[in-house]
């Protein structure tokens, strides 16, 4: 990529820093607005795009309704535990799918498939009651249970497996290398960059949640974060700036592991995956 | 799966399958639907878990010290509060009712307190006489709020009311070469005011928001539903001349052209923005004004809303108590001593809110002006709850209200004529009404 | 071309290794399968089993249920707000998925490049999906607003103000711009996860042999995340059927003016929640959505594999 000329790279810039003002805008919005004291209009119109006196003040009030740090404990822990199981449940059932031959390969694909067209609002009642019978309703585990292996992050890794040159597993499989073996050895680091989106999707999927863990959950000192802070918008006192100030606590950390992530994950797969 | 499914999940309130069987199964488990639960009349002990809606944020402290109270004056009750958030408020209740895990002193507003009652999980208060002795200590007109229509009884005790005034924009109202100082008092000035306004601004300022609403109609003096709350008579000439001014009104521009799809939160906001000049409105929203909107604030008049019936238009909450509970004398006790006189009237010194308790409102802290705006639309509002009612049909679910909705937007579109638009909206809602 | 030719000299080994990975125990892949196939069962499909039995009968939130049949299905048929609905998820689908599949892949192609800043960029470009649905609806209402941004600009051009947030066709197009807006970052990430394994080796040679950046785009970026595009393709299908948080927030919950932008989805909930909702027909409803979605998704995944056959026998020649 030494070749790139000057204009090209101009212009990918421009386009990129055109592209930046659509994206991140509404979000740049929300920060300001949180940083807006309470003498300041927010309902202006035209908008206001900058506080006039910034202030920190709505952070701290959001952190005295809301426990933040124990409901960010809690969703991290179930976003966490969510990563996990995805990681594990779609890297070994995608790798089935794409790599195995046996009877019945076909049907299990479908059955992701059909899992992805369920309209999952409507199993929010069964696997409540279902919970309930097991005696898991009000607890962190039962949040996890329902997201544990997404169907889409199946068919993500079934779809980077397959992509991945069959010779170089070729070699492992004349070196007589059981099937584990090539799995763990070398399907597994050709495709860190589709792991890395699947850690990502199950991070975004478990820390975004709210309906599921509303309905789970009934103790508020077990609430994760999005439920948790669902409690600023009061029934007597709508604060939009209390509101957005809750919203970049939520995103803040999704922005910033992804940011980590990307950097690590983009980069090794670009470079390490395809050497055969 | 979806860009945002969690998200998704945030605003979509799901079909819910099989609640039925589940409920059933659940009845099973208790007693098969008989008394359910302990007996009402036993000692008042154990622990109950008390869930109210939304109020945990600025009123925690509020609660944590009403249920310290209660349990320093029966000492063998332990109660546990729980708070929701604002949204899905009726999925968690349905989960629970279908699960068996209803909690046993619930916050409930009328529209969900009917479908909860007629599934059998709330207590009848009229028919349970421990409970139905307190009834001489609410207004009737609050008692009544919470009496369920084919369900012979009220099924929560009376607990907060809201009402309000009309804000108007008095800056709008100026530049339209409108007096400031007389704000429309009846349909009439209302809608000349209206067709005033967009006038003399060329279109610019639109006067209200929203389109009308069942409680529009009522306040109008429409005739909703027959004595049995079996048919919908909301198209009867009444209601179809109220719709016809509506037409005539946003023909003339008086309707923001977002009216048609704004949520009354919407509605709201365009008025915190400025963009019309009139929006309904509770005690309740002057801090928010004031918070969000010192500009609107320093510029807004306060006016009643216009009436034919003499009866305002007023919101119900109340606490209903789980009929399957384990210890519902504890329970009943409970909602009783939160909804007792000091312990409302202590709340709504808190939050612009009213007490529903008998004698309340003729205190002198909602009956004297003190001088400032909040004392004045509390007196306002105070005065006018004598004789409110609660408009809204306690049978008209969310579906039905979305019909009028929209086919109210067929008559102000112009695609229907008023007449029909109100006669196809009241078939749809009718036969949905039989398919029960 | 390079591929074809890699994939000539390749074949011989290829065999082998098909057979080899044939060598296996026959348990091996249900036991790999066990973790994502029992969630699923347990959470999603034995679940989703109640739905289909609720079609059937006429059950509401909290009262049990009579099995009524087909009627539910006889009343989608006389329902008006149901085919207005239908035909709204399937314009969706039909002016949305274009756009989800191309536009992520040019962005993916901007940020794949190494130049200083790409991090930032590719991070930058993810916070629509992370940001609350909520509050990016409410700035594009702002922003759509009869006075707001959009019309500012188009008065500055001496255009006259347009009422997008008024009128049911520039809402229903409105929601579709933000449906691709929000996506961009979502598919992007997967079409970068597939780029990574593009070897760059490809484009070089591709370029060393003069062709242009369309010529490369097409002949070389294009047949190489082909699979990429045709998952994209089949889950933004699904997911533009599906569609319920952008419209029910841009339009309102009652679905634009007089109900003219109702979605499917929409519907359901409409019809299906609440304390008394009618869970019956909600079910009906999510069945039919169930059953059009899957038949899309085969769709497009029967096509995108027509093309792979194609191409692989144009290999083997």
């Amino acid at each position: 990529m030494t070749r790139t000329s000057w204009a090209e790279k101009a212009f990918r810039y421009v386009l990129l820093l055109a592209v930046l003002a659509l994206t991140v805008g509404p979000f740049l919005w929300q920060l300001s607005t949180s940083f807006k004291s309470t003498t300041e209009d927010v309902y202006t119109s035209p908008p206001r795009f900058l506080p006039e006196h910034p202030t920190a003040h709505n952070y701290a009030e959001v952190a005295d309704i809301v426990p933040v740090w124990d409901y960010a404990l809690n969703s991290l822990t179930v976003a966490v535990a969510s990563v996990l199981t995805n990681l594990i449940g779609a890297s070994t059932a995608g790798y089935a799918l794409a790599r195995l031959r046996f009877r019945g390969r076909g049907a299990a694909g479908l059955a992701f498939v059909a899992a992805l067209l369920v309209p999952a609002e409507s199993l929010v009642i069964a696997q409540f009651t279902m919970m309930r019978d097991l005696h898991l309703n009000n607890t962190l585990t039962a949040v996890v249970l329902p997201g544990a292996v997404g169907a889409l992050n199946v068919l993500l890794m079934r779809n980077a497996f397959a992509n991945v040159p069959r010779e170089i597993e070729e070699a492992a499989v004349v070196d007589g290398a059981n099937t584990w073996q090539r799995f763990t050895r070398i399907a597994l680091p050709s495709v860190r960059g589709t792991l890395a989106v699947v850690a990502i999707f199950a991070f975004m999927g478990a820390w975004d949640d709210f309906l599921w863990p509303l309905i789970v959950l009934s103790d508020s000192e077990r609430y994760t974060l999005t439920v948790g802070l669902n409690f600023l918008h009061g029934t007597f006192q709508q604060n939009p700036r209390l509101v957005a100030a809750g919203t970049v606590i939520a995103v803040a950390p999704l922005v910033v592991l992804f940011a980590c992530l990307q950097r690590y994950f983009f980069r090794g797969a670009g470079e390490g995956a395809v050497k055969g | 799966m979806h860009p945002s499914r969690g998200v998704v999940r945030r605003t979509v309130r799901p079909a819910v399958p099989l609640l039925a069987l589940a409920l059933a199964l659940s009845a099973c488990g208790s007693d098969g639907g008989g008394g359910g639960g302990s007996s009402a009349d036993g000692r008042i002990e154990g622990r109950i878990t008390f869930q109210t809606w939304n109020l945990r944020a600025g009123y925690k402290d509020y609660f944590e010290s009403l249920v310290k109270e209660f349990e320093e004056k029966y000492p063998d009750v332990t109660v546990k509060w729980q708070d929701q958030p604002a949204e899905h408020y009726a999925d968690k209740l349905g989960a629970d009712a279908a699960a068996g895990t209803l909690p046993d002193v619930v916050n409930v507003s009328p529209d969900l307190s009917y479908p909860l009652a007629k599934a059998g999980v709330l207590l009848n208060l009229d028919k349970e006489p421990v409970a139905a002795k307190f009834k001489g200590e609410y207004t009737a007109e609050a008692w009544r709020g919470n009496t369920l229509p084919g369900l012979d009884g009220a099924y929560a005790f009376p607990w907060y009311l809201t009402t309000g005034p009309l804000f108007y924009n008095k800056a709008l109202f100026r530049d339209a070469g409108l007096d400031p100082e007389k704000p429309p008092r009846t349909y009439d000035e209302l809608f000349g005011a209206a067709a005033e306004l967009s006038r003399r601004s060329g279109g610019r300022t639109a006067t209200l928001a929203g389109t009308p609403a069942i409680e529009d109609f009522g306040r109008y003096g429409v005739r909703l539903m027959d004595e049995d709350a079996t048919r919908f008579t909301y198209n009867e000439p009444r209601g179809v001349e109220l719709l016809t001014r509506y037409k005539r009104l946003h023909d003339e521009g008086g309707l923001d052209p977002q009216a048609l799809t704004s949520t009354p939160e919407q509605a709201g906001r365009k008025f915190l923005e400025q963009k019309v000049a009139m929006n309904p409105g509770g005690a309740n929203d002057l801090a928010n004004f004031r918070k969000n909107a010192p500009s609107l604030y320093r510029n807004l008049g306060i006016t009643d809303a216009p009436n034919n019936t003499g009866k305002p238009n007023m919101y119900v909450m109340g606490l209903a108590v789980n009929r399957n509970g384990k210890h519902k004398a504890a329970a009943i006790a409970f909602a009783h001593f939160v909804t007792d006189r000091k312990n409302q009237e202590a709340f709504a010194h808190r939050v612009a809110v009213f007490p529903s308790t008998k004698g309340s409102l003729d205190d002198p802290y909602w009956t004297k002006h003190d001088g400032t705006d909040e004392g004045r639309v509390r007196v306002a509002s105070a005065k006018s709850l004598k004789g409110a009612v609660n408009y809204t049909p306690v049978v008209m679910s969310d579906e039905m209200k979305t019909i009028l909705r929209n086919e109210v937007a067929k008559a102000l579109q112009g695609k229907k004529s008023p007449k029909e638009a109100l006669d196809d909206a009241v078939a749809q809602s009718d036969r949905l009404l039989r398919r029960k | 071309m390079a591929r074809g030719d890699m994939a000539r000299n390749d074949t011989a080994r290829r065999d082998t290794a098909r057979r080899g990975v044939r060598l296996h125990h026959p348990a091996t892949p249900w036991l790999l399968l066990l973790p994502g196939l029992g969630v699923l069962a347990a959470f999603s499909l034995f679940p989703f089993l109640t739905t289909v039995h609720d079609a059937f009968t006429d059950a509401r939130t909290l009262v049990p249920g009579q099995w009524v049949g087909l009627r539910n299905f006889r009343d989608m048929l006389h329902d008006e707000q149901f085919w207005v609905a239908l035909r709204n998820s399937a314009l969706y689908v039909v002016l949305v998925v274009p756009f989800t599949v191309l536009l992520p892949l040019l962005l993916a192609l901007l940020v794949h490049k190494r130049l200083p800043g790409m991090g930032f960029f590719r991070s930058a470009f993810y916070t629509p999906v992370v940001a609350s649905v909520v509050a990016v609806a409410l700035i594009w209402s702002w922003m759509l607003d009869d006075r707001g941004l959009v019309n500012g600009i188009l008065k500055a051009l001496g255009a006259g103000p347009v009422s997008f947030l008024g009128d049911s066709w520039l809402l229903l197009i409105s929601a579709m711009a933000l449906t691709v807006w929000k996506g961009l970052g979502y598919y992007m990430v997967i079409y970068l996860a597939a780029l990574a394994n593009v070897p760059r080796e490809l484009h070089e040679a591709a370029a060393v042999d003069g062709a242009g950046p369309l010529r490369r785009f097409a002949s070389v970026t294009v047949p190489a995340v082909r699979s990429t595009m045709v998952l994209v393709g089949a889950l933004s299908s699904v997911s533009a059927f599906k569609v319920f948080s952008e419209v029910f927030l841009l339009a309102g919950p009652t679905g634009g003016p007089a109900g003219e932008d109702t979605t499917l989805v929409m519907l359901v909930q409409r019809t299906g929640t609440g304390l008394d909702g009618r869970v019956g027909y909600a079910s009906a409803l999510s069945l039919v959505i169930f059953v059009i979605a899957l038949l899309l998704m085969l769709l497009v995944l029967r096509a995108g594999r027509g093309g792979d056959a194609a191409e692989r026998r144009e290999e083997r020649r």
